[in-house]
C-alpha cells in the first residue's frame, strides 16, 4: 500500500517526460532534465519518510538542504580549504608540470625512454599509500593535499599531451620544414594547437581526480577544516546531513570545474571536428 | 563508506533471519589486545557454554561503531562513553550494558624538548594532535576545563587531525599527540625515542578521564527477552575472557594474533598491550560504577561554550544485564 504514492510519482514524472519529448525545442530539452532530477529527489524524500529510514543510513533531501543552509560558513571554509587551495593549486601545478614534461619528452628520445616509464610507475601508486608520506613531507595543511593532487593528475595529462604532440601528420611537418621553420616555431604554430584536443581531454579527466585526491588526502591528517576532514569527523558524530551537504558541495564544485574546462576547450579548439554543431 | 553502508544493510537483512543465541559484536578498532577478552572467550569456548554464537567484527579508521549499530550491522558495540552519549543526544538510543574497563588509557604524549610541564600553563600556542571520528570528545572536554580555545592562535591550541600513526610527533609537526597507554605510546618508544624524551599527561591524572570501551546496545534490543538472555550470557562469558586474558597475557596475545587477519600485529607489541590493558581492567567486574558514569557526564557537560552534550542523559545505562550475569 505504502508503495503506491512512490510508484505514482515515478510513473507521473515518466509520463510527463514522454509527452515532452515530442517537442524538440531548447526549453523542452531543459525541462525534461529538470523533471527527471526533481522526480529522483521527490522519490528519495518519499522513500525515506514512508519507510522511516534512519538518518544515519540515509538522510532525506529536506534534511540535507536544511543542513546545507544552516552550515553555510562551515561549508564555505571547507570549500576554500579543499577545493580552491588543495585541488585547484595541485591541478594547476600538476598540469603545468605535465605539459612541460611532455614537450621535453617530445624533444628528446632519451627522455621518452626514461621519463614515461617513471610516469607510469607514479601513476600506479595507490593514493592511500602516498597520502600519509606526502602529509609527512609537506605538513598537515593544504600543501600536502596539493601534492597528492599533483601526483594524481600528472600522468593522465602527460600521456594525453605526449599523444597530442604526435598528432600532426608527416605532410604538415614537411610543410613547416620546407619553410625552414625552427623547432620552436613549428611547435608553437603547428604542433601545440594540434595537441589541444588531446590536452583538454586530459584536463577534463583530471578535474574530478583532483577533487577526489584533495578530499581523500585529508583523511590522513589535516587541520580542523576541509571537506575530507568534515566528512570523516561528521560521520563519527553521526551528523549525516552535514556529510551529505559536503557531498552536495563536492558535486556542485566538480560539475562547475568540469564545465569551466569544457567551455575553455570550446573556445580553444573551435576548429576541431568534434566541436561542430 | 559506501561499502560500509551496503555491508550494514546486508547484515541487517541477515539479522532478520538470525538464530536464537546469535550475537554480533562490532569492535571499536582493529583486532588487537585491546579486545583480547572477547577473542579469548571465543577461543576458550566461554560463549559456547552460555549458548551464545558470537561473531566479532573488527573495526578500523573508516568504521564508526555507532553507525554500524544504527544500521543494524551489529547487536553490541565496544565504544567510548563520550561518543556513545553524544550519539544518544543525536537521537540514537544507545545504552551501556556493561563496563569492563575501569580506567582510561588515554593520554597526551609530548616531546620534552617543547618545555611543556604543566597543561594549564604550557599548552597555549602549541599544536596538538587529536583523533577524531568520535574520539575527540574527551580532548575537547579537557581543553574546555583548561579554558583553552581549540581554534588556534596565541591563547588557544592548534588542533591537528591526527592520522592513526605517531608520525606528527616524530616529525615534530605537533608538540603533543594523542596516545593510548597500551598502544601508540609504545609505537613512539619503538620508533627510537626514549621515555626521557617524552612527557605524558594521562587523562586519569588530569581528572578528565572518561569511561572507555564499554559495551553498548540499542534500547530496542533490551525489550526482546530472548536477546536480553543472550546478552547476559555474552557479558558473563566476556568477563571470564577478560579475567583469563589479564592472568595470561602471553597466551591472550597469541589468541589475538591468531584472529588478526591483517597480519599487521606483532606478538611483542600485543603482549605488551595486554599487560597495559590489564591495568585498566583492575577494579572492574564488568558492572558500571555509577560514580564513574557521573564523573564522565560531568566532564562532558563542563563544556563552556561548546559542551559535548547539552543535558544530562536519561537512561543511558542499565544494570539489569550485569545484575543477572553476576548474581
Amino acid at each position: 500500500m505504502s508503495a503506491l504514492p512512490i510508484i505514482g510519482v515515478w510513473l507521473g514524472g515518466w509520463a510527463v517526460n514522454i509527452w515532452l519529448s515530442r517537442f524538440d525545442t531548447r526549453a523542452s530539452r531543459t525541462l525534461v532534465a529538470v523533471i527527471f532530477g526533481a522526480t529522483i529527489i521527490a522519490l528519495w524524500e518519499m522513500i525515506v519518510r514512508i519507510y522511516a529510514i534512519p538518518t544515519v543510513i540515509l538522510p532525506a533531501p529536506s534534511q540535507i538542504a536544511a543542513s546545507f543552509a544552516a552550515n553555510g560558513s562551515i561549508l564555505w571554509t571547507d570549500f576554500v580549504q579543499t577545493i580552491l587551495k588543495g585541488a585547484l593549486t595541485g591541478w594547476l601545478i600538476g598540469a603545468g608540470a605535465a605539459i612541460l614534461t611532455a614537450i621535453a619528452i617530445d624533444r628528446s628520445p632519451f627522455l621518452q625512454r626514461g621519463l614515461l616509464p617513471i610516469g607510469n610507475f607514479v601513476a600506479a601508486l595507490p593514493i592511500v599509500g602516498i597520502a600519509p608520506i606526502l602529509v609527512m613531507w609537506f605538513g598537515f595543511d593544504w600543501q600536502s593535499k596539493a601534492a597528492v593532487v599533483v601526483v594524481m593528475v600528472f600522468f593522465p595529462i602527460l600521456v594525453n599531451m605526449v599523444a597530442g604532440l604526435r598528432a600532426t601528420d608527416a605532410m604538415q611537418r614537411d610543410l613547416m620544414a620546407s619553410w625552414a621553420a625552427p623547432y620552436g616555431a613549428s611547435l608553437w604554430k603547428l604542433r601545440l594547437p594540434a595537441a589541444m584536443p588531446f590536452l583538454f581531454n586530459g584536463l577534463k579527466i583530471t578535474t574530478t581526480l583532483a577533487l577526489i585526491g584533495a578530499i581523500v588526502a585529508e583523511f590522513f591528517g589535516s587541520p580542523t577544516r576541509g571537506m575530507g576532514f568534515r566528512i570523516s569527523t561528521a560521520v563519527g558524530r553521526l551528523d549525516l546531513p552535514l556529510v551529505w551537504a559536503e557531498i552536495v558541495v563536492a558535486a556542485l564544485a566538480g560539475t562547475l570545474f568540469y564545465g569551466l574546462v569544457a567551455a575553455l576547450e570550446k573556445k580553444v579548439t573551435f576548429w576541431h571536428p568534434s566541436q561542430r554543431r | 563508506m559506501k561499502r560500509l553502508m551496503t555491508g550494514a544493510a546486508a547484515l541487517a537483512l541477515m539479522a532478520g533471519a538470525a538464530q536464537a543465541g546469535d550475537l554480533t559484536l562490532q569492535l571499536k578498532w582493529v583486532t588487537q589486545a585491546q579486545f583480547a577478552g572477547y577473542y579469548v572467550a571465543l577461543d576458550q569456548g566461554f560463549y559456547e557454554e552460555e549458548g551464545v554464537n558470537l561473531t566479532i567484527l573488527p573495526g578500523g579508521p573508516d568504521i564508526a561503531p555507532t553507525q554500524v549499530l544504527a544500521g543494524g550491522g551489529a547487536d553490541v558495540i565496544v565504544e567510548w562513553m563520550p561518543a556513545a552519549l553524544a550519539a544518544r543526544e543525536k537521537g540514537l538510543p544507545l545504552v551501556n550494558i556493561a563496563q569492563p574497563f575501569k580506567a582510561s588509557g588515554m593520554m597526551l604524549t609530548c616531546l620534552a624538548e617543547t618545555g611543556i610541564t604543566d597543561p594549564a600553563t604550557d599548552f597555549a600556542g602549541k599544536t596538538l594532535g587529536v583523533w577524531f571520528a568520535g574520539n575527540e570528545y574527551p580532548f575537547l572536554s579537557w581543553m574546555n576545563t583548561l579554558g583553552l580555545s581549540t581554534e588556534g592562535g596565541e591563547e588557544g591550541v592548534t588542533v591537528l587531525k591526527q592520522g592513526f600513526n605517531v608520525d606528527p610527533l616524530l616529525q615534530k609537526q605537533a608538540a603533543c599527540i594523542s596516545t593510548m597507554t597500551y598502544n601508540e605510546y609504545w609505537q613512539v618508544i619503538d620508533a627510537g625515542l626514549t621515555e626521557d624524551d617524552l612527557i605524558t599527561f594521562k587523562y586519569e591524572d588530569q581528572g578528565v578521564a572518561t569511561l572507555e570501551d564499554g559495551l553498548y546496545v540499542l534500547e530496542g534490543t533490551l525489550e526482546d527477552p530472548e536477546k536480553v538472555t543472550d546478552l547476559v550470557g555474552f557479558v558473563r562469558a566476556s568477563m571470564r575472557g577478560w579475567q583469563y586474558a589479564a592472568e595470561n597475557p602471553e597466551e591472550a596475545a597469541e589468541i589475538v594474533m591468531e584472529n588478526d587477519e591483517t597480519g599487521a600485529q606483532t606478538i611483542e607489541h600485543q603482549t605488551r598491550m595486554m599487560t597495559e590493558i590489564a591495568k585498566l581492567l583492575e577494579g572492574s567486574d564488568g558492572t558500571l560504577i555509577e560514580a564513574d558514569y557521573q564523573r564522565t557526564v560531568d566532564i562532558l557537560l563542563a563544556g563552556g561554550s561548546d559542551p559535548v552534550i547539552e543535558a544530562a542523559p536519561e537512561g543511558a545505562w542499565v544494570s539489569t544485564i550485569t545484575d543477572r550475569a553476576f548474581d
